[in-house]
């Protein structure tokens, strides 16, 4: 019975639907829910649109801003310090891969050196360039040993959660950034499984990695390093009269050596993959007093250079006759600041 | 039930009824065959293949001079093979029914050229090149990393490549990083490789094989150093030279990929393409080669100071670059403000 009824009704509406003329649509209710409607949708088009859209949500680039390369080698030059090699080369770098539309692999950079030189702090500077929000950004990527990679017998598993990291997320946005931090502290076998990702192919998969941007810091390399450095000292040159072939040349044979470095016999460097060896020097006196005043200022007081002096004195200072260069580089400068500092 | 269903049908006739009285048979016979007509030319191969990547026909050539203009513009120092690749894939396209598939081992140092010379290749056989849907590319170290799991592996790449020879004949494989393969995986693909007509009633007869490693590039470089000491140009290595030493030296080399495979075991392998290592003034014509792919204007103070600053071996007489062309572009960049400042004062 309500099933004939329901029908019944059907048919009834279908019989007078042809009596409707087109003058009775013109109906208050439903032309207001029309132009309500496309109204909507004009709203939702103009919010999408990109433009509009990556100012309130982060994008990613498709092509990069100019005054990144300007605002790397300001921040470089004021909060840097005692790095003469690196924010020169850093900076010419990032620059002329971001300014390449043709790039024929991704941008390998590795950054060794003694601890507390600033290896981390250029890392956050890169970043805070080329992503409006830094390393909090999405798509930069922060992989520490110790952290991520702690298990040597899980090392096949990492091989695999780490290729399809990579591979999803630059499938996803192809200018992304991969930090990888205590490289010294990483199974050797493991950097060999992105060493495909680094190389110079077209496309893998289908997937295009030659935007990408790929850091490695280490600790390996900083004897070398500061034996050069050390050279210098003695021999009275300046340390900016350091060039970066002193250095580099020795670096890449002794991290390839070092059983400690990560790269220990890697395919990185056997098949050239690292663009860039980057030697920090270690920090001498001067350069910790540097460090304090920042700290100073940036915690809003007047700089009192017997403080900074006193400070400057605390830190320990090797070789043990010459007294030269920070062991810790301007860590833990801070800390004994809140000591003098007591408010 | 059963009559509630005529009941619905009459009024909806009865609306349709005034729209069918417009079919008019003429029109409509008209709009039929126009549409049939339009179906039927879009989708002829010669339109539709415009949007749309098809594979090769069997009776396409590959075309000579095209291949000749880019090995010679494109790849620098490598005289052997750019003799062999050509005489080697002209005489196989050519051949109206070859007996089996081709199969091109290409050996060297790094940087030499080895994946610029199989990417030159698979651009004449397939337009699009490694963007291809018939090019495939496989990474020893990517698709095949765990040397525990040998045995799917060597059933995944059965299939793959059955399916896709099925697909499209004319497919090209390209396998890198043969030296870190495990060597089981490269026998699972020899019964495709065969002089066999058909095997389960697909024929693989008309594909391509290549195999790339950096095995026997150490071998290849003393061959290449010997010629140098002896005094003879570069110019003047033969095949011959090479190719017996290099077979034997790769089949015996635990790292190989193909040690003791059968694949050499059978002489399966038709060409053995020796990279030899690059001397400067190759490093030089690939900055400058770089150089004029950015829009630059060649300074040769700024060639000669990357060349420079690559490592060459061996120690002394500094012959050889080690890295072949790789990292002149980062190198570039390096000096890229001089020449930038350099195309500014110039306008």
């Amino acid at each position: 019975m309500k099933l004939r009824r329901g029908t019944l009704r059907a048919a009834l509406a279908l019989v007078l639907l042809p009596l409707l003329t087109p003058a009775g649509a013109v109906e208050p209710i439903s032309v207001g829910l029309a132009i309500a409607g496309a109204a909507a949708s004009a709203l939702t088009g103009f919010i999408s649109y990109p433009r509009l859209y990556c100012y309130f949500r982060e994008c990613c680039l498709h092509r990069h801003d100019p005054r990144a390369a300007g605002a790397l080698q300001g921040n470089l030059d004021n909060r840097l310090f005692g790095q003469h090699l690196v924010s020169k080369v850093v900076v010419k770098a990032v620059r002329g891969f971001l300014n390449n539309t043709n790039a024929k692999k991704p941008l390998a950079l590795s950054l060794h050196g003694w601890t507390g030189t600033g290896k981390n702090f250029v890392s956050k500077i890169v970043a805070e360039s080329i992503y409006k929000k830094g390393l909090q950004s999405k798509y930069v990527h922060q992989f520490v040993a110790t952290l991520h990679f702690p298990h040597a017998h899980s090392i096949n598993l990492y091989k695999d959660q780490l290729q399809s990291w990579i591979r999803g997320n630059v499938s996803v946005c192809p200018r992304s950034l991969f930090i990888f931090d205590e490289m010294d502290k990483m199974h050797a076998g493991l950097i060999d499984s992105i060493k495909p990702f680094l190389d110079y192919y077209e496309l893998l998969d289908g997937v295009s990695y030659r935007q990408a941007i790929f850091i490695f810091l280490s600790n390996a390399g900083a004897e070398k390093i500061t034996e050069v450095a050390l050279d210098f000292w003695r021999n009275g040159r300046t340390r900016e009269d350091i060039q970066l072939t002193d250095i580099q040349n020795a670096l890449s044979v002794s991290v390839f050596n070092n059983k400690n470095s990560g790269f220990w016999h890697s395919t990185l460097i056997d098949r050239n993959l690292i663009d860039y060896f980057i030697p920090f020097l270690p920090l001498e006196y001067k350069h910790v007093k540097m460090c304090v005043r920042v700290e100073i200022e940036s915690r809003g007081y007047a700089v009192d250079e017997d403080i900074v002096s006193r400070i400057a004195d605390e830190m320990t200072y090797f070789p043990r006759e010459e007294r030269i260069y920070s062991d810790k580089g301007c860590k833990t400068v801070d800390a004994k600041l809140d000591y003098y500092y007591d408010f | 039930m059963a009559r509630s269903v005529p009941l619905l049908w009459v009024p909806l006739l009865w609306v349709l009824l005034p729209g069918l009285a417009a079919l008019e048979p003429l029109s409509v016979g008209l709009a039929i065959g126009v549409a049939s007509a339009l179906t039927g030319y879009l989708s002829h191969p010669r339109f539709y293949c415009n949007y749309v990547e098809c594979c090769p026909r069997a009776g396409q050539r590959l075309n000579a001079s095209a291949l000749k203009a880019q090995l010679d513009n494109r790849l620098f120092g490598q005289h052997l093979a750019k003799d062999v690749v050509l005489k080697a894939v002209l005489g196989f396209s050519n051949n109206p029914s070859p007996k089996k598939p081709l199969m091109l081992s290409l050996h060297g140092w790094a940087g030499t050229g080895k994946n610029f010379l199989s990417q030159i290749l698979a651009e004449q056989v397939h337009p699009a090149g490694l963007r291809s849907k018939f090019v495939h590319l496989f990474l020893a170290t990517l698709h095949f990393p765990h040397h525990d799991q040998v045995k799917l592996y060597k059933e995944q790449l059965q299939n793959w490549i059955r399916g896709n020879v099925s697909a499209c004949p004319s497919s090209v494989f390209i396998f890198d990083e043969m030296d870190k393969m495990h060597p089981g995986v490269i026998d699972a693909i020899k019964p495709f490789l065969d002089y066999y007509e058909e095997v389960d009633g697909v024929s693989y007869r008309k594909a391509i094989f290549i195999f790339l490693s950096n095995a026997g590039g150490d071998l290849i470089n003393k061959a290449a150093l010997d010629f140098w000491a002896s005094g003879k140009r570069r110019e003047d290595i033969q095949l011959k030279d090479l190719e017996p030493l290099l077979s034997v030296g790769v089949f015996n080399n635990k790292n190989s990929g193909l040690w003791h495979s059968s694949i050499i075991d059978r002489n399966l392998i038709d060409y053995f393409v020796p990279f030899l290592p690059l001397e400067q003034r190759h490093v030089k014509m690939c900055v400058r080669a770089e150089m004029a792919a950015r829009g630059y204007a060649v300074d040769e103070k700024i060639v000669q100071e990357v060349a420079d600053e690559m490592t060459y071996f061996p120690k002394e007489e500094r012959i050889f670059s080690d890295k072949g062309c790789k990292t002149v572009q980062a190198k570039l960049d390096i000096h890229e403000d001089v020449v930038m400042g350099d195309t500014k004062a110039r306008g």
